[in-house]
C-alpha cells in the first residue's frame, strides 16, 4: 500500500446510537470507534443486529449519532444540521445499495445521472459523463434500456455507476452482492475493489457475504454494537456466526 | 432532475392512465355541469336575446324577464317623451295555449310586436317574410317551436315520424286562427314553449279578456345617449324601470335586466344547488381518484425517493419534482376533460339540448381546479416522502 493509505478517510470515535423510548431502548452502537483509509476497500461485517447498518448510516450522514464524533475525508459531521449533511452526501458520498434501488421507469443512463442533476450538473454534461463511466462498467450499448431488462449483475453494475458518476471520495456500499450469485458478486467485487484503488478514495463495504471477504483490504468484525477487532487477513477471521 | 420526474411519471403507464383518467373525469364533471348549468341560466333570459332593443321598459315591480307585470298603453306616450329616446314600441308576452289542429294543445310564448317599427321582430327568418305578420290571423312560429308544434304521423317506412308546422298551417289561439306567414330561427328559451310571433295589436286580440297587455316597451336611444344614460332619465321622468339589454351577466355597473334574471334564478331556485352539487362532486371525486393515484404513486416509488433523499437530493428538489409530476399530470387531465366536454358540448348544440355554454371562464375555473386537485396530490406525496427517513435506504 501507498503511504497515502494511511491516511484517515473515515473517523468515528466513541459513536452511541440509541433507538426508541427511554423505558424501551434498543441500543444500536455503543461507543463505538472506526476508522478506514484513503485508497483503501474495508468492509464492516458481524452477525445480524449488530449494528453494522446502524454505522454505515452514521457514516453516511443520514443518521446523527446521540454522542461521539464522526470525521469524513476531514469534515466533522456530527453537529451538522440536516441541510449541511444532505449538501455534504451529495457532494462526497456514493450509495451501492442491497437492492440496487434503480428506478425502473427511467433508462440505464437516467438512473446513472441522477447524482449528478441532483448536484445542479446540466442535462448534456450529465449524460455525457454518465456515458463514460456505463461504458467504464461494461454496460455499453445498455444505456437506454431499463433496468429491469438487465440480469442481476448488470443491474449492480448500473447502481455502482450511479454511484461513482459524481466522483465521490467515500463510497458506500451496503450488501452489495446479497442479491448476486457467486460469480457475478465476485466481478462485482472487483470491480469495486478496482475503483476503491484511489488515494482520494475509500469504499465502506457491510457484507454478511464471507465469500467476498478476499477482495477487502481491512475486515472490520463487529459485535453488539461495537467494532470488535479489525484484521487484515480473512483467513484470521471465524466466519461461522456471520 | 424534473426532466427526470416526468420520464418517472410517464415510465409508469398504468399509474398514469389511472391519473389522467381521475383528472380528465374531474375536468370533464366540472367543465361540462357548469357549461349545462349555464346554459340553462342562460335560458332563463333568453326573451332578452330573441327580442333585440338597447333599452327595456317595464313596471317598476318586475324583477326578471320572464315575470312581465303589464303596463298602460298610456305609458309608451311618456316614454317616447323622454328627452334621448328615438323611438319607443310596444312588446306583448305571456304565455298561452295553443289548439292545434289534431285538437292537441301546446303552451306557447306569445310575443307581440309593433307592426309599423317590427321592433324586436326575429333577426334571422328561415321561411317567409316579416311584412307578412301585416296581413290577418297572422304568426310566424320558431323553427324548433314548429317541430315541436307539428303533427305526429306515420312515414312511408311504417316509423312515426313527425311532420314539422310550415308556412300556410293553422292553429288556434283562444278560438281565434293563427296562420303561419314564416318560420324563424330564434334561441329556445328556460320556459320551453315555442315563440310564437305577432303584431302587438292582434296579441292583445289573443289574450282575450286581459286588461292591460304592454308588457315590455323596446326603446331606442338617440345618438350620443348610452342606453344606462337613458335608462336613467326614464326612470327619473316616468317612475318606470328602464334596463339595458347587456346579457354579460358579471357586468356589475349595467341595468342588465338579463342580468337580473340571471341572479333572479340564481336565488330563487335550486338550480345553482343541484348543478354546484355535480360540480362539487367532479372535483371531490377528482381529489380522491388523483389524489389516491398520486399518492399509490408515491408509495410505489418510495423507496426511490428515499435513495434520491440519502443521495443528497433536498426535499425542496423533491417536492419540485413532485410537483412538476402533479402539474404535468393536471395539464393534460385537464386538456383531456375540457377537450371531452367540448366534444358533448357540439353534439348537445348540434341535437339542440339541453342547453351548453362553456364560457372562457369556465375552463379557467376548471382548470385552476384541477391544478388545484394535482396540487393537494402533491402535498399529499410531499408529506409522505418527507417523513421518509433517508437511512432507511440501508435497510433493505
Amino acid at each position: 500500500m501507498s503511504h497515502l493509505a494511511h491516511t484517515v478517510a473515515v473517523r468515528a470515535t466513541g459513536v452511541d446510537m440509541f433507538f426508541g423510548t427511554p423505558e424501551n431502548q434498543v441500543v444500536a452502537l455503543k461507543q463505538a470507534d472506526f476508522e478506514a483509509r484513503r485508497g483503501e476497500l474495508i468492509m464492516l461485517v458481524g452477525p445480524s443486529g449488530c449494528g453494522k447498518t446502524t454505522l454505515l448510516s452514521v457514516i453516511a450522514g443520514t443518521l446523527t449519532p446521540q454522542a461521539g464524533t464522526v470525521e469524513v475525508f476531514g469534515q466533522r459531521l456530527d453537529g451538522l444540521g440536516q441541510e449541511a449533511l444532505t449538501s455534504f452526501r451529495r457532494k462526497n458520498l456514493g450509495f451501492v445499495f442491497q437492492s440496487f434501488n434503480l428506478i425502473p421507469t427511467l433508462t440505464v443512463i437516467e438512473n446513472v445521472m441522477v447524482p449528478l442533476l441532483i448536484q445542479g450538473r446540466p442535462y448534456d454534461e450529465a449524460r455525457a459523463r454518465s456515458l463514460a463511466i456505463i461504458e467504464k462498467v461494461g454496460l455499453k450499448g445498455r444505456e437506454e434500456g431499463r433496468p429491469n431488462a438487465l440480469s442481476g449483475g448488470q443491474q449492480q453494475r448500473v447502481a455502482i455507476a450511479r454511484a461513482l458518476v459524481h466522483e465521490p471520495p467515500l463510497l458506500i456500499c451496503d450488501e452489495p452482492t446479497s442479491a448476486l450469485d457467486k460469480d457475478t458478486g465476485a466481478h462485482i467485487m472487483q470491480l469495486v475493489r478496482d475503483l476503491s484503488r484511489s488515494p482520494e478514495r475509500c469504499v465502506v463495504v457491510v457484507t454478511h457475504d464471507h465469500r467476498i471477504f478476499r477482495f477487502a483490504d481491512r475486515i472490520a468484525e463487529m459485535e453488539d454494537g461495537r467494532i470488535s477487532r479489525v484484521v487484515d487477513d480473512p483467513k484470521l477471521l471465524d466466519t461461522s456466526h456471520l | 432532475m424534473y426532466r427526470l420526474a416526468l420520464n418517472m411519471l410517464f415510465g409508469d403507464r398504468a399509474k398514469l392512465a389511472m391519473l389522467l383518467c381521475g383528472l380528465a373525469f374531474s375536468a370533464l364533471l366540472m367543465a361540462q355541469q357548469s357549461s349545462v348549468f349555464f346554459g340553462i341560466m342562460s335560458w332563463t333570459y333568453t326573451p332578452m336575446v330573441n327580442i333585440r332593443a338597447q333599452v327595456w321598459v317595464s313596471d317598476p315591480m318586475v324583477e326578471q324577464v320572464n315575470d312581465a307585470k303589464p303596463l298602460r298603453d298610456t305609458d309608451l306616450g311618456r316614454v317616447r317623451s323622454v328627452d334621448g329616446v328615438a323611438w319607443a314600441a310596444p312588446l306583448h308576452t305571456s304565455f298561452v295555449q295553443a289548439r292545434m289542429q289534431d285538437g292537441n294543445f301546446k303552451l306557447i310564448t306569445l310575443v307581440g310586436i309593433d307592426a309599423d317599427t317590427f321592433a324586436g321582430a326575429p333577426a334571422v327568418l328561415t321561411q317567409g317574410r316579416i311584412e307578412d305578420l301585416r296581413l290577418p290571423d297572422t304568426v310566424i312560429v320558431d323553427e324548433w317551436g314548429a317541430s315541436l308544434m307539428g303533427r305526429m304521423g306515420v312515414g312511408p317506412d311504417g316509423k312515426p315520424r313527425n311532420t314539422p308546422l310550415k308556412v300556410g298551417d293553422t292553429f288556434e289561439i283562444n278560438d281565434i286562427q293563427a296562420r303561419i306567414v314564416g318560420i324563424c330561427k330564434v334561441r329556445r328559451a328556460f320556459t320551453g314553449g315555442p315563440f310564437v310571433y305577432t303584431t302587438y295589436d292582434r296579441a292583445k286580440g289573443y289574450t282575450l279578456g286581459a286588461r292591460r297587455t304592454l308588457s315590455f316597451m323596446l326603446v331606442e336611444p338617440q345618438k350620443g345617449v348610452t342606453p344606462a344614460e337613458l335608462c336613467g332619465r326614464i326612470e327619473r321622468d316616468t317612475g318606470l324601470k328602464a334596463w339595458t339589454s347587456d346579457t354579460v351577466i358579471w357586468n356589475w355597473g349595467e341595468r342588465s335586466l338579463a342580468r337580473n334574471t340571471f341572479w333572479w334564478f340564481w336565488t330563487n331556485t335550486g338550480i345553482p344547488f343541484s348543478f354546484g352539487t355535480a360540480v362539487l362532486l367532479g372535483l371531490f371525486v377528482g381529489i380522491a381518484i388523483s389524489g389516491q393515484t398520486f399518492y399509490s404513486f408515491v408509495l410505489e416509488n418510495l423507496k426511490y425517493f428515499a435513495a434520491i433523499k440519502a443521495m443528497g437530493a433536498g426535499m425542496g428538489v423533491i417536492a419540485r419534482m413532485l410537483f412538476v409530476q402533479a402539474f404535468t399530470a393536471g395539464l393534460i387531465g385537464f386538456g383531456l376533460g375540457a377537450g371531452m366536454a367540448q366534444a358533448i358540448g357540439r353534439v348537445m348544440i348540434e341535437k339542440g339540448m339541453p342547453p351548453f355554454v362553456m364560457f372562457p371562464q369556465i375552463l379557467w375555473a376548471t382548470f385552476a381546479l384541477v391544478l388545484g386537485i394535482s396540487f393537494v396530490s402533491a402535498v399529499i406525496g410531499i408529506i409522505k416522502v418527507s417523513r421518509v427517513d433517508a437511512a432507511s435506504v440501508f435497510r433493505g
